[in-house]
């Protein structure tokens, strides 16, 4: 690394770019707490300098520099996810966009809301809240993360199957190129702002966004107990296609409601079975027409048995805290599935079949996201402490996804630890099309490097596949995955 | 009246990797959202504290992980947010514990040991000269310690000492008076409520002032603890309960006894036309669930328009004076302050009403900087203002 041009930035921004170890360390960590001895030999996770631009001007200052004298730039706001998108892997410079936050315009007019792209959701909610309108939809992770980056994931989340993805509710972006050139991008600029949408920050930082808002509604809650997988996901269905489309809906399978039982999470009385959360918002005629669906439904079903609505008003404000999951770990792995909602009770049958056969507490639960997609999380607990039967574990999420991959699905995100599953996320055609796309705008590939588009060398699909199965092997010959 | 959350806390190894460093915390701590780094975020000191203590990496305590780690108001908005649902607040006294037990606390965190160990109070005065703002009352012998009384009022080291606190104490007896209350105090008998020590990292040197302080309370024989001062009753209401254990004793917050004796129409409020809003007190709202007693009050009074600040009850932000912060690093308790002063100026109030006398202090000092005509009251002084 050039370290005069570092110093340069360093001297430029003063009390906020460090190259100090200390700072440096805690910007090579993301959710995912994966042992060093994977990690090291691999990859340099480390920063050789950390910088917060406070505004598009200084991000885009910062990527000249870069570009010029090639640079590697990890963009980092939130850092949410759990698949090293945030993590350098070639060292070189992080940048916190954490300072681009704020709302930068509200047109009433238009309903839309210009945010800078370190806003939080939550930020952004409570602002629009306060006078009276809302977003369309915002990730489950809403509190700490940014507009920007589930922009540049694939942004499906709450609210989602009833307003699309997020990408439908952008009207235009700022986005700062590899080469420092500013662009503000929109359907039918070139390139066009879909390029952008889940690039995981490969193709350019986004420094601020014009989101589409909406009337804040009154709500209804809903929470349904119901006996059994296949009539979870049959009911499912029938809820998503009802004339009035849930704003949320939200499952979790038997074992995810024994595990939250056995964590004090819910009371005696619904530890059994599958739960459905449905949650509708709008006028009060659309409300009380879904009141008359679920309770048409629950009425002609005896698998169905309705929940109190004070409970169900509870799950929706505790929606950010699925974690709470995890005080059963301490440490939890697993993997979450893009998957058609049509194989769901499949795919929950085969989890079902893992679990039995690798002696291991499989918990899922997930959210219908579009009219045939949901988001489906299948995690285990696990213990990071004993570092050799976690490597082994990590052979379990392989296993999560080929089930998923049986039945159509594919990991949701990439990053770098879902590269070995590059095939299986994009066709050749598609994946073809994202390297060109990468080489046309970051032909040098300062942005993000080592993420999506190709797996490491060490981590190619064949090697990696073969490493995982007989590791997997050995724990489901042993019966005993997890902690 | 209150709404408490159950603690799931276990140990600090535990807790450190149950963390899922989602990030959630951090827009909603008042030190990062200075600060700005991540290691000053809630998240990045547990991922350090994990290092250090539950993956038993040779990292050592470093100066760094201890300025962070003192750099925390213990506020507890993190604690709320969290998603794993980790007690934050009692990992950071966990933490600072064990910081004290190495040896490395800050010297700022020593001194004030040192000299709550010396004065039995957190000024530099003798403990025995704790009645002395009663001087300015027309009887001052009322507040003398004696047995009997119904009511025990703590009043607490800030309100005892320091004379621009001193209007606390002062309108409390007088409204005391008015109601017919019948109270004592503990006079030079009462200690500092142990609250810097724990906030220090020395609770177990807390734990000899509390047992002082009950074994007074229950020697004067009251039946209702009243203070007004939000750490010395989250002390009484979360620290106390082992040694009262047996001694039946109602804790209340003054704005919890206030609004009783509005409630039950003991004083009259006349008329007064102020625009006033409500500062939530970290450790009486958020960290003890006190809420709906001082808006009850505010609302009550005739003539008063009430506003909500952009962040209350259990969202509220800090005004940047709890957990010691002020004694290690002044400059960003005070930024912390401005944060708030930005969402007071928004409110329109003319009146920014409180129940904390370090909130008070803190935002005192910032409106007044920031030359704002927003008068800062305790609660307890708004009350008296309008019974005329």
């Amino acid at each position: 690394m050039k370290a005069g041009v570092l110093d340069e930035i360093k001297g430029k921004y003063g009390d906020r770019a460090t190259d100090a170890p200390y700072e440096c360390s805690l910007y090579s960590r993301d959710l995912a707490p994966v042992p060093a001895l994977l990690v090291d030999p691999l990859f340099n996770t480390m920063p050789d300098l950390v910088v917060r631009p406070a505004n598009m001007e200084e991000v885009a200052e910062i990527l000249r520099t870069a570009w010029t004298e090639n640079i590697p730039v990890t963009p980092r706001a939130g850092a949410s996810t759990v698949y090293f998108d945030t993590v350098p892997v070639k060292g070189g410079v992080v940048m916190d966009l954490n300072l681009l936050r704020g709302v930068v315009r509200l047109d009433e007019e238009r309903m839309t809301v210009t945010v800078q792209a370190g806003t939080t959701w939550s930020e952004l909610d409570d602002y629009l809240n306060r006078r009276g309108l809302t977003v369309k939809s915002y990730p489950s992770s809403a509190p700490g993360a940014s507009i920007g980056g589930w922009f540049c994931m694939m942004g499906y989340g709450i609210g989602s199957l009833k307003y699309g993805s997020l990408l439908s509710q952008v009207r235009s972006a700022e986005v700062v190129l590899a080469t420092g050139e500013v662009k503000v991008l929109t359907k039918e600029t070139d390139p066009p702002l879909s390029w952008f949408a889940a690039s995981e920050g490969t193709l350019g930082i986004v420094t601020s966004l014009e989101l589409e808002v909406r009337k804040l509604t009154p709500m209804k809650h809903f929470l349904m107990r119901i006996a059994n997988i296949p009539e979870m996901t049959r009911v499912l269905s029938e809820l998503k296609d009802a004339p009035v489309t849930p704003y949320n809906l939200h499952f979790a399978d038997p074992a995810c409601m024994r595990a939250m039982h056995d964590l004090g999470l819910i009371p005696d009385d619904i530890q059994d079975g599958c739960i459905l959360e449905i949650d509708y918002e709008g006028s009060d005629r659309e409300l009380a027409q879904a009141e008359d669906v679920i309770r048409a439904m629950a009425a002609d079903n005896i698998t169905i048995n309705m929940l109190p609505s004070e409970i169900a008003a509870m799950e929706w404000e505790e929606r950010f805290k699925a974690l709470r999951l995890k005080r059963g770990g301490p440490s939890v792995l697993g993997g979450e599935v893009w998957l058609p909602t049509d194989e769901l009770a499949d795919y929950l049958a085969d989890i079902n079949k893992m679990s039995l056969s690798y002696g291991i507490n499989l918990i899922s639960y997930g959210h219908v996201v579009t009219p045939k997609h949901a988001t489906v999380m299948t995690m285990f607990y696990a213990d990071e402490t004993k570092t050799i039967k976690y490597i082994f574990n990590l052979s379990l999420v392989k296993k999560i996804q080929d089930i998923g991959y049986r039945h159509q699905g594919y990991p949701y995100g990439v990053g770098l630890w879902n590269t070995p599953y590059i095939n299986r996320i994009y066709s050749r055609k598609q994946l073809n099309e994202l390297r060109e796309r990468k080489k046309a705008l970051d032909p040098k590939s300062i942005l993000n490097p080592g993420k999506v588009y190709r797996s490491p060398l060490l981590m190619n699909p064949f090697t990696f596949g073969i490493g995982m199965d007989v590791l997997a092997g050995i724990l489901r010959a042993a019966g005993r995955g997890g902690r | 009246m209150s709404q408490e959350h159950k603690s799931w806390f276990t140990t600090l190894e535990n807790e450190a990797l149950i963390c899922g460093r989602c990030g959630c915390c951090r827009s909603s701590c008042p030190v990062y959202r200075v600060i700005g780094w991540e290691s000053a975020s809630p998240r990045g000191k547990i991922s350090m504290a994990k290092d250090i203590y539950a993956k038993g990496k040779n990292v050592g305590l470093s100066d760094e992980f201890v300025q962070r780690v003192s750099q925390c108001t213990l506020c507890g908005a993190c604690s709320n947010i969290c998603s794993t649902g980790i007690d934050t607040r009692a990992l950071w006294l966990e933490l600072r514990q064990r910081i004290a037990q190495s040896g490395k606390s800050p010297k700022a965190y020593e001194g004030i040991r040192n000299n709550l160990l010396t004065n039995k109070n957190i000024s530099t005065f003798s403990n025995e000269d704790r009645l002395e703002w009663a001087q300015d009352l027309d009887e001052p012998e009322v507040v003398e310690p004696r047995t009997g009384a119904e009511v025990g009022y703590f009043v607490g080291c800030v309100s005892s000492f320091f004379p621009q606190a001193a209007q606390i104490p002062l309108a409390i007896v007088e409204i005391f008076n008015e109601a017919g209350v019948d109270f004592t105090t503990l006079g030079g008998e009462e200690w500092c409520c142990g609250f810097p020590l724990i906030s220090s990292g020395y609770p177990d040197d807390a734990k000899e002032f509390i047992k002082h302080n009950v074994d007074r309370i229950k020697e004067l024989g009251v039946s209702t603890l009243v203070t007004s001062c939000a750490s010395c009753y989250h002390v009484w209401k979360h620290e106390s309960q082992a040694e009262l254990a047996g001694y039946k004793l109602e804790i209340l917050h003054t704005t919890e006894y206030l609004a009783r004796l509005v409630e039950e129409k003991r004083i009259d409020l006349d008329e007064l036309d102020e625009v006033v809003t409500y500062h939530d007190p970290c450790d009486l709202g958020r960290n003890s669930g006190v809420y709906d007693a001082p808006r009850k009050i505010i609302t009550s009074m005739p003539g008063v328009r009430f506003v909500e600040l952009a962040h209350n009850r259990s969202e509220s932000l800090c005004c940047g004076g709890g957990g010691n912060l002020q004694s290690v690093d002044p400059q960003l308790a005070a930024s912390i302050t401005q944060l708030r002063v930005e969402e007071i100026k928004e409110s329109g109030a003319t009146i920014v009403v409180s129940s904390c006398q370090q909130c008070e202090q803190m935002l005192s000092t910032a409106l007044r900087s920031a030359g704002l005509p927003v008068q800062v009251m305790d609660i307890s002084q708004l009350i008296l203002e309008a019974m005329g």
